[in-house]
Parts: C-alpha cells; structure tokens; sequence
C-alpha cells in the first residue's frame, strides 16, 4: 500500500481530457437522436403485419442486441471496409456501430410503448376516419412517448458508456486520451480514477432523470 | 463487392478459436458466480436498516452503474495493482472488473425482487411468529425469485457480452483469438464475422432456453384455484 496519490499529470493536462470529452460528447449527440429516429422505423416494421417486413426488422434487432458492441466497432472498422472497399475513418465506423446497436434497443422501446395501447383505440381512431399516421401521430405517440422516456434516458446512458469502446479502433475520446495520458506519465491510478470520475459526472445526471422519471410514472399508474 | 470469402483459412485456425472461447467461457463462469455473491452481499447492505451499510452499498452500485465496463477493466489491470502493490494476470484483472460490475447489477435485481413482495406478506408472516430470517427463507425468497429470474438472465447475458472488453488487456478471451488469427490470415471480414456469428448463436440459444424456463415457472405459479 505504499503510494502517494499525485494529480499533477493529470492537472496539467486537463486540455487532453477535455478534448476527450468533446469527442465522447459528439459521438452521442450524433448517436443518440440518429439511433432513436432508425429506431423508430424499425418499430414500424417489426410491430407491421407483413411477414417479410417483421422478419427482417426481427432478425435485425436480434443480431445487434445478441453479439457485443465491440466486435461490432471492430466489424465496422476492420471487416466492413473490405466488403465495400471503402475505408471508413474510426470516428465513422465508430458511430456506425453504436448507431445500429443503440438502434436495435430504441425499436424495441418503441414496440413495447406502442404495443401497450389497446387495440380499441386504433381502431375507434381509424373509424373516426383518421389515417394510419394520423392515428399514430395524434393518438398513439402522444400517449406512448411519456410512459417511455426512462426508457429511452436508460438506453442514453448505456450509450453513453458505450461510447467509451470506440477507443478500441482509435478514436480520440475520453477513454483513449486517458489511456495515452496514463501510458505516457505512467500514472494510470490517478489518471484512471480522475477518467472515471468524469464519466461518473457526466453519466450520473442523466441515471438520476431516469429514476425520477420512473418514480413518477409508477406513482401514476 | 465481389470478394471472395474464404472461411477455409479462418478454419484451419480453428483451434485457436475454440481456446478462446474457452476463455471466454472461463471468465464468464466465475464472474457470474463471484457477482451472484457480491450482488447478494450489496443487495444485503441496502436493505438493512443501518446507514452505515446502506450508504457504502449505494455508492458502490451507483459507481459501477454510472462508469463505462470498460473503464472497469483498465482501473483494476493498470490501477488496482499501484493500490495493492502487486500486479495482476488479465485473467484476475478481468475476473475483478467483470464480477464487480455485475455485482452491483446483480444487487439491483435481488434488491428489486425482494422490494416487489408486498408488505403484507412480511407482517403476515412476522404475525405468524416466524423469524425475520425465516419470513425472508419461506415466504419472500421463493416468491421473489422467480421474480428475479427474467432481470437476472438479461444481467448475465450482458456480461456474456462484456467478456468481449476483456481481449483489450490481452486476455485469450475469443475476440482476442480472432485478432490473433487476423493478423496471422488477414482475413478480418471472415475471422470477425464468424467469432460474432458465435456470439450471436450462443446468446440466441441462451435466451430461447431462459424464455422456455420462464415460461415453465410462470406456469408452476400460477395462482392455485380455492
């Protein structure tokens, strides 16, 4: 046990981290509304009743919720480019790796919310002589999108941590800058906690909307 | 987009494959069962009536919740060892990181199931003249865990997945054996594409066996007819 703890590289390079944070910061505000939006039509094919539109929406969301993250990064960063012949950046392949997982969790929130409405009111809905969208976009939406945002705050954060994965193929986010920094002053108790500390401020107010939200919506239900 | 794929030079390293997943197994199995004890442990703290327990059992859960898994693994491979003085093999780095973390997941779910017994029951119970200890073996316990099941399977299988972080501190994890067979073939697209097809397989079947399970006790408890 005989350490002295010594923030000092880590004082001292705080741009390095903060830098880190700005890229970690972009990969989920580009990630995070994209994936909701795939998400959304993906929920549109899985909860139709064509049988071709459900089974590859299905087989779509079962692949990326049923293999790791990081194989799917490095499958973007170093198989994808091979099938195509193009090479994506690390910053590209990464978002398209957490974009299509991410994804494949926000149909199912949107199935699920949706699904939790009786059929009745479709269908009193569709006999006032609304459109399937009209329905869904007066009705349904309106009533579903409440009962899911903790949902949707919990796969935020997963995101979030996620995010931290992309280091692996190299891009320069809050993970990788703290591993350069820890490798480079050969401080990596101090460094790491300090990383980890950051993530934790960064993460924990959204962790902590989530269960206010869900607490509310127990108490109405 | 006409390239040819050639599965015969990943399979002539087959061997290779098959240790790492092994591996991956390995720690899989004993983070799975040092994170039942753990998370049974927290869970414990937190329900009890003394702060000094509670709070450090919160702490813990919401760090690791809060953190990214990764960063999990590099604080107990780089970090851990400055605290404690000695280094640490990728295999224990990566037990400590994993069983830790689905530690204070497991004890979200032990809590959740515990807490989703009515109150009733306790005071029933406790009227009864049983011992709180006896009133959580009887009548809380077997309720609440068939409760727990469902969360439980979905926490393992997501450390299943987070095995996977374990290949970035060299552990001959399966991933870390596909990187290895990749840069001896150059045969990422196959290499890769197989070891997440045997994610993808296993996990499939895993979760089609969890929901035949499910199915049969939810049926077993069914509420028996007065």
């Amino acid at each position: 046990m005989e350490f002295s703890w010594d923030f000092t590289p880590v004082l001292q390079n705080y741009p390095v981290l903060l830098k880190g944070v700005g890229m970690t910061a972009l990969l989920w505000l580009i990630a995070f509304p994209v994936s909701m939006l795939a998400g959304f039509f993906i929920s549109l094919a899985t909860g139709s009743r064509r049988w071709l539109a459900v089974g590859l929406g299905r087989s779509y969301v079962e692949l990326f919720r049923n293999t790791p993250v990081m194989i799917q990064l490095i499958w973007f960063f170093y198989a994808f480019p091979i099938l195509t012949g193009q090479q994506l950046t690390p910053t590209v392949a990464a978002l398209c790796g957490l974009i299509l997982n991410a994804s494949a969790y926000c149909s199912e929130i949107f199935r699920g919310g949706m699904a939790s409405v009786p059929r009745g009111q479709w269908e009193g809905a569709r006999a006032l002589g609304m459109s399937r969208a009209q329905v869904m976009r007066r009705v349904i939406v309106p009533q579903v999108f409440a009962s899911m945002l903790p949902a949707f705050t919990n796969r935020g954060i997963e995101l979030a941590k996620n995010t931290s994965i992309a280091s692996v193929i190299a891009v320069q986010e809050l993970m990788y800058q703290g591993r350069a920094l820890s490798a480079a002053f050969y401080r990596p108790l101090e460094i790491l906690t300090a990383v980890g500390l950051i993530y934790f401020l960064l993460i924990y107010p959204g962790s902590y909307l989530a269960s206010r939200l869900e607490r509310r919506f127990a108490r109405r239900v | 987009m006409n390239y040819d794929w050639d599965f015969g030079a990943v399979w002539a390293y087959r061997q290779m494959l098959w240790d790492g997943a092994l591996g991956t197994l390995k720690i899989a199995v004993v983070a799975i069962l040092l994170g039942v004890v753990i998370g049974a442990v927290v869970a414990t703290m937190r329900l009890s009536g003394r702060r000094g327990l509670r709070y450090p059992a919160l702490g813990f859960t919401e760090f690791y919740r809060n953190t990214p898994p990764l960063l999990h693994f590099f604080w107990a491979f780089y970090a851990l060892p400055v605290v404690l003085g000695v280094s640490l093999d990728p295999y224990v780095a990566a037990v400590i990181a994993l069983s830790t973390q689905s530690g204070a997941f497991y004890a979200e779910v032990f809590r959740g199931g515990v807490l989703s017994i009515e109150r009733g029951q306790w005071e029933g119970a406790r009227a009864l003249g049983m011992l709180p200890g006896a009133v959580l073996r009887r009548v809380v316990l077997p309720q609440a865990l068939r409760r727990m099941l469902p969360p439980f399977m979905e926490r393992s299988f997501e450390l299943i997945k987070t095995t996977a972080l374990a290949s970035t501190l060299a552990y001959t994890d399966l991933l870390y054996q596909a990187m290895q067979v990749n840069s001896i073939t150059f045969r990422p697209l196959e290499v890769y594409t197989m070891v997440a097809a045997i994610f993808f397989l296993t996990l499939l079947a895993l979760s089609l066996l969890a929901h035949l399970v499910e199915g049969r006790l939810a049926r077993a408890s069914q509420p028996v007819a007065w």
